[in-house]
């Protein structure tokens, strides 16, 4: 009946609704041009920023480019060619999705996982959330040689604390190791990450309604089903955001493997992103290194809408 | 009242006189030119400039990086980077630039301003062959790279400098027997990965060999060459080279070696600067050239270490020319050849010259007779990047010699 009700009214306020307005004003091309004014730096901005760098990267994709002093000649789909039968490409492709999962698991896990303990501290959770939130204002190139001089296999406090209490056995070459390498850079740029992660989460249990845990208390739940039926559902939009957030951060992956490993040993931590950098600007391939700039933005989007359409099914 | 107009108008005419005369040369280097003993040595080499050129300033860009990790194509594309750029060259970097026409030709001024006559014969001529005639540097300084080994070491445990690759293996081992690493390596350092794989091949292959493969002219696969990515393997499979220094960059490995955790290390001159910065006593430090069985090819690599460029968007081309001039000056490279800050071989023999300390003169001494190529530096730029990732699979064990070769030889057939 309300529904219907509502219908009505939108039904009758079409047939009488007044001429279409901006704002408090009655619409006119005077206003148009108005308003066309007033966004035109932001239109400026967004197009000088924003959509003139893609059309450039899309033309330069079809130019043997090397660099803007060059005169580039158009070669057609040549570079496309190239990056298509280039292993590099494939292979830091999927290193980029490993990449990816790494950042989600670890540094949205993470992020979580502290939450979940400091969430019910009362006096102490000041301190914590701020000493948690610290990496995350440590620039990512600081953090890579932080975390470098952390792996080094000789002098590094991860193999040297290892060897000290005990567990020499376990020491591993944490940056040579082709099987350990991406983990490992992926904890130091998680690291750095999860912060910022923690904070949202907290924000989302402060918005679980406190009434819900009674109920499940009365019910007779235990902490373990609190956290399952409770928390975790009252943590589902904050959740998709930073699934989003840490999927964005994940593909932008650069400057800590940039820093720590330059895509080695033998490329077993290249990334998309650090060969389109070692493309464009130490072998001055432009023209290839936008045919990957286009591939990322791809795979970005599909990865986008591929995770909008689950979210919109769960959401269901 | 009129005093104080003159002095207004005299203050007016000479900030404007001041403007219009005033005029900086804007220089991208020297590396480590916030170390105070670099600096001391550039802060009086620019006040020479300066006295002899009134009215010029000359301010130095401490650099954020080489050709090789793009800094300095970056500086240049910005429009507003440096009027001269000192950088690490060779071939390899120098086309980089050049394809970008991010530099100048500069092949007149050897002849006009006199510099042919400035570095050696056989650098002018290496030079003249790389683009058709066409030169775009001037070398500041040439590489010599070979091993550094602790001589109070060697002495404790008598070890004896060895003269063949098999007295190398021996020595190698009985050093890893005594739980010492025998060779420290930071290939995460690009450069440093090259060091010694270039020191691997000259000794392996010999100079003719190494430099008809940088041609084109011998297969990288080719036994007569990969026979030194082999030998790096072997090393590596006999835990002679830790898999774990895949991991160590070259602060990491010179740090290996300063704290003497190892025994040798690959490097240049210019490590004399690392080793001062590290506390480390430069009487202590030995240097030879990498063992080789063929006759007369135990001698350093190197090439082209660092040179003088000049970008296409320089905005004083002419001082930038003087500024060449004035480096090339007998004078000025005595004076750097001497001073404790030098760490390089110079592009021309200098008489009666006292190097700084020991070690540079075994390393000028071991570099007499020239030296042997670091293909680093020569390979070219679409290259070079497969050969650095080939070297680091041969460290971290994933790659063989003969494959690795063959992946660098498939890359070097394409940019042919």
């Amino acid at each position: 009946m309300r529904v219907q009700a509502l219908e009505n009214i939108a039904g009758g306020a079409a047939e009488t609704s007044p001429p279409r307005k901006w704002g408090l004003l009655p619409a006119s091309h005077a206003n148009v041009g108005t308003a066309f004014w007033l966004m035109a730096p932001a239109i400026a901005v967004y197009g000088t920023f924003t959509l003139v760098p893609i059309a450039v990267t899309f033309l330069l994709s079809f130019t043997n480019s090397a660099g803007f002093n060059t005169a580039a000649d158009f070669v057609g789909v040549e570079n496309y060619r190239k990056a298509m039968q280039d292993p590099i490409v494939w292979q830091a492709l999927w290193q980029t999705v490993i990449w990816l999962i790494y950042h989600v698991v670890l540094a949205g896990g993470l992020g979580l996982a502290l939450a979940l303990a400091i969430a019910r501290l009362r006096r102490s959770q000041v301190f914590f959330r701020t000493a948690f939130f610290l990496p995350h204002l440590v620039s990512l190139a600081v953090v890579g040689v932080i975390w470098a001089n952390i792996y080094d296999p000789f002098f590094g406090l991860l193999n040297t604390g290892l060897v000290e209490i005990g567990l020499g056995s376990w020491t591993q070459g944490w940056l040579s190791d082709p099987s350990l390498v991406l983990f490992s850079v992926n904890v130091a740029s998680s690291w750095q990450g999860f912060g910022l992660y923690m904070l949202l989460f907290i924000a989302g249990l402060q918005d679980i309604d406190p009434a819900l845990y009674d109920a499940a208390e009365v019910d007779g739940a235990n902490g373990w089903q609190k956290l399952i039926h409770v928390t975790l559902p009252g943590l589902r939009e904050v959740m998709t955001f930073v699934m989003s957030l840490a999927m964005i951060n994940g593909l932008k992956g650069f400057a800590t493997v940039f820093v720590m490993t330059n895509g080695g040993p033998f490329y077993q931590s290249e990334l998309i992103t650090t060969y389109i950098y070692r493309l464009a600007f130490q072998s001055q391939q432009h023209g290839l290194a936008a045919v990957l700039c286009i591939l990322l933005s791809l795979f970005a989007i599909t990865i986008t809408v591929a995770f909008n359409r689950w979210r919109a099914r769960m959401a269901r | 009242m009129n005093i104080i107009a003159k002095a207004l108008a005299a203050t007016v005419f000479l900030a404007g006189s001041a403007g219009v005369h005033a005029e900086t040369l804007r220089m991208w280097g020297p590396e480590q030119i916030t170390e105070p003993l670099i600096a001391e040595l550039w802060n009086g080499i620019k006040a020479d400039f300066e006295a002899a050129n009134p009215g010029v300033v000359v301010e130095f860009i401490p650099p954020t990086g080489t050709i090789s990790n793009g800094a300095v194509q970056a500086a240049l594309q910005s429009d507003v980077g440096p009027d001269v750029v000192l950088t690490n060259s060779g071939i390899g970097r120098i086309t980089v630039v050049k394809n970008a026409k991010q530099i100048i030709p500069l092949t007149v001024y050897y002849e006009s301003r006199g510099w042919k006559d400035k570095i050696y014969p056989w650098l002018y001529d290496e030079l003249k062959g790389q683009y058709g005639g066409e030169i775009y540097e001037v070398p500041d300084g040439l590489d010599a790279l070979g091993i550094w080994y602790h001589k109070d070491m060697f002495a404790e445990h008598d070890w004896n400098i060895p003269a063949t690759w098999k007295e190398f293996v021996v020595l190698m081992k009985a050093i890893q027997d005594k739980g010492i690493q025998p060779l420290a390596v930071g290939p995460r350092t690009p450069g440093s990965a090259g060091h010694l794989f270039g020191n691997l091949l000259q000794s392996a292959s010999g100079t003719l060999n190494v430099g008809k493969a940088l041609r084109g002219e011998l297969a990288w696969d080719d036994p007569a060459i990969a026979v030194g990515a082999v030998r790096l393997r072997e090393l590596v499979d006999a835990g002679l080279i830790k898999k774990e220094m895949a991991g160590l960059d070259l602060d990491g490995a010179s740090r290996l070696w300063f704290n003497k955790r190892a025994a040798m290390f690959v490097a240049g001159p210019w490590f004399t600067a690392n080793a001062r910065k590290a506390g480390y006593d430069l009487n202590n430090a030995g240097y030879l050239p990498m063992p080789s069985d063929i006759s007369g090819e135990a001698k350093p690599t190197g090439g082209v270490g660092w040179s003088w460029l000049i970008p296409t968007n320089s905005k004083q081309p002419e001082l930038a020319l003087k500024w060449i001039d004035f480096m090339l000056s007998d004078g000025i490279m005595k004076k750097r050849a001497q001073h404790a800050a030098s760490t390089m071989l110079y592009p021309r023999e200098l008489k009666d010259i006292q190097p700084s300390t020991p070690v540079l003169k075994e390393i000028f001494a071991a570099a007499v007779t020239g030296v042997g190529y670091n293909p680093s530096v020569y390979l070219p730029a679409d290259v070079v990047d497969t050969y650095f990732q080939v070297i680091q699979g041969l460290i971290s064990a994933q790659v063989s010699g003969g494959d690795g070769m063959k992946q660098i030889q498939s890359k070097m057939a394409v940019v042919r």
